[in-house]
């Protein structure tokens, strides 16, 4: 038995059976992995309609590249995460389902982001920091974190006063804006109202000032002022509100604002690195199979068989070998 | 049925199996040439044996490494269910309770009750497909036809938040429509419309919906959430009043589904144990026989190649305990033992 046990190959060949043995005594270990619980929301608002992305060569608009991103981010998060969808109009954010688990409802998932349109808008208007807010407010009564993709652009714009004020805590969560568009100011498609595309929104089709409450202070210095009938000038000022860009500045302010992190969609992927980097880890224990490890244990084993421990002896031979003929040699 | 490998590139380590051919596991004697021995067949057939024996422990211990599995598939089986689209309305009066009210202290919405009614519906219907749309003034694919019990779940899980808008039904139906699969058999096609009111169709849109509802042939359950002392669906026109849809919407609706030539039954529910009875008695109906598809999860194969290594390796040891000192044995005679040494 101790000569076996002096045996190199013996010694080989039984850890390999060690190995595969242990395989089957201890196939799992428990580990932990950070996932994370996300509620998407995306704006669909009009100027999302821009089409400043290209997809496979083709021109796509804002809410198709973002799609493409959230069925990437979808794909890629971790596995104990969990997404749930909600798109926003107008003020309010609308729930679609609550989160649920990406890994087990992958396929549920990723034909419900396939299916946003802009047709499900109910409204027109797009009051970004109103909505977000509201969605902010949503995240925390799901117990998840937000992401809220949208363009930044304010529609009616903010009036002189700013934007409404935050009034839930800040950081208190975690997550990211994504600016969806281009920097360059590009043309918004037009619909009619059975949503058929009939051209780009013209100058003069939307306002490029919002007219509620206080006028601005340099009001008085407008051609046609007049303190009671045109506080606001005599005439509706033209801007650039017909065209489109990702409002970069207006989106870092409200991500600071809320504590939320801020990124500019590029590309579709890489979504959710970028996520998980903001997103509080919810550590869940999940299991980790140690049988492929064994088995490369064994066949460490095997090769220490097979192949060191000969190679290693007909080396050592032949070094035998020729010291031996060198001392013969030396003997002549 | 096809196989897979969880990790490929494991198999790069596969030629490690034709090692055994060219070396030997058992020691090292002291005999100077294998010609020493007599040939004999025994000793070759075990010799062999072994051989074949360690390439198969080494190439499935390299598959293991790998991880076979046996793919998911899907298996086509008969029971008893249906497609069922759901259609929800989210305008804001489902926020209301029965009474039409805001809910203050333990009372329930309009929503709340259907939202528990309905997910105690989904979990009853065990191999339905669900697709859930909601709609106000605008309809909202919510949660495209699935399977999936927990995506079904959420989206109804959903359906109490605060709702917006009016309400659009026709749109609505024509989304709820657009949830079945275009072509195909037409099987157990079910649309449940919870709602708590009607409006008018939009006469357009009325024709395309009877062209729809003519193609895909559901049967139409509206589950109406009646406010007391709203219009309810079996009103008629009072004396004076007239009898358009725009003064009895309701009415109108359930006169227009009738029209449909469809399986078509309205429950109108005041209260929430009208609505558990209702939700009861489609459960009830819809029991028709229905093909559905069962996915058969991928299987893994890793333990079934660790037992093909752990054998052929425990023979091998076995081998190893039969092998003996070759000064011991050389007086013996020659074993099959002494001449697996010529291997």
């Amino acid at each position: 038995m101790i000569a076996r046990l002096r045996d190199a190959r013996f010694l080989s060949l039984a850890f390999a059976l060690a190995m595969l043995v242990a395989a089957f005594a201890f196939p799992r270990a428990e580990v932990v992995r950070n996932g994370a619980d996300v509620l998407a929301t995306l704006d669909i608002t009009g100027s999302m309609n821009t089409r400043d992305y290209s997809l496979d060569g083709a021109p796509a608009s804002r809410i198709e590249f973002a799609k493409q991103a959230l069925r990437r981010l979808v794909a890629d998060l971790p596995c104990p995460s969990r997404v749930g969808l909600a798109i926003f109009t107008e003020r309010e954010p609308f729930l679609l389902f609550e989160p649920i688990d990406v890994c087990e409802n992958f396929a549920a998932l990723d034909a419900a982001i396939g299916t946003l349109d802009w047709r499900m808008a109910w409204e027109g208007d797009s009051r970004i920091s109103a909505g977000l807010f509201r969605a902010v407010e949503m995240a925390r009564r799901t117990g998840a974190d937000l992401l809220f993709i949208t363009d930044g652009q304010e529609a009616p714009p903010l009036p002189a006063y700013g934007a409404p004020v935050f009034d839930g805590q800040r950081g208190e969560i975690s997550g990211l804006i994504l600016g969806a568009g281009g920097y360059e100011p590009a043309p918004i498609p037009k619909f009619d109202d059975r949503g058929r595309e009939t051209g780009f929104f013209g100058v003069d089709e939307v306002p490029h000032e919002s007219r509620f409450g206080l006028p601005p202070p340099d009001a008085e210095q407008r051609e046609g002022y007049n303190p009671r009938n045109a506080p606001f000038g005599g005439e509706m000022r033209a801007g650039t509100e017909h065209l489109s860009s990702v409002r970069e500045p207006y989106l870092r302010q409200l991500a600071e604002t809320t504590g939320l992190g801020y990124a500019h969609l590029e590309k579709p992927d890489g979504l959710a690195s970028a996520l998980l980097a903001v997103a509080r880890p919810r550590p869940s224990l999940a299991p980790f199979d140690l049988r492929p490890a064994f088995a490369a244990a064994a066949l460490v084993g095997f090769a220490s068989l097979y192949l060191i421990v000969p190679l290693a002896e007909i080396f050592t031979r032949r070094r035998h070998s020729r010291l031996a003929t060198t001392r013969s040699r030396r003997i002549e | 049925m096809s196989f897979g490998l969880a990790s490929p590139l494991a198999l790069f380590l596969l030629p490690l199996a034709l090692a055994p051919l060219l070396f030997s596991p058992l020691r090292l004697s002291p005999i100077s040439s294998v010609s020493a021995a007599p040939q004999d067949a025994l000793s070759t057939l075990v010799a062999w044996a072994l051989r074949l024996l360690a390439s198969l422990a080494i190439g499935a211990s390299t598959l293991a490494v790998a991880g076979p599995f046996r793919e998911g598939r899907a298996i086509q089986r008969y029971g008893e269910g249906a497609e069922i689209s759901i259609l929800i309305d989210r305008s804001a009066s489902m926020n209301e309770t029965f009474a039409g009210r805001t809910p203050a202290g333990g009372e329930e919405s309009k929503a709340s009750a259907a939202k528990r009614f309905m997910t105690d519906f989904v979990d009853r219907r065990a191999h339905d497909l669900f697709g859930v749309t909601a709609f106000s003034t605008s309809p909202i694919m919510v949660m495209p036809m699935t399977n999936h019990r927990a995506a079904v779940r959420a989206a109804i899980q959903a359906i109490d938040r605060p709702g917006l808008g009016y309400t659009n039904i026709g749109r609505g139906l024509a989304m709820a429509l657009s949830q079945f699969p275009a072509g195909g058999e037409i099987e157990s096609r079910v649309i449940l419309l919870v709602s708590d009111g009607a409006a008018v169709i939009d006469p357009r849109i009325q024709d395309q919906l009877r062209a729809d509802f003519r193609k895909i042939r559901p049967n139409l359950y509206w589950l109406f959430l009646r406010t007391s002392g709203a219009k309810g669906i079996s009103d008629q026109p009072d004396a004076g009043e007239l009898d358009t849809p725009q003064a009895l919407p309701e009415r109108h609706l359930d006169l227009f589904f009738k029209s449909l030539g469809i399986g078509y039954r309205a429950f109108e529910a005041e209260g929430p144990a009208a609505v558990a009875d209702a939700i009861a008695e489609i459960d009830r109906l819809e029991r028709r026989p229905f093909r559905y598809v069962e996915r058969i999860p991928r299987k893994d194969l890793t333990d079934h190649s660790l037992i093909v290594a752990a054998f052929a390796t425990s023979v091998l040891v076995v081998a190893k305990f039969a092998e003996t000192r070759l000064k011991q044995t050389a007086r013996a005679g020659a074993s099959p033992q002494f001449a697996k040494r010529a291997a």
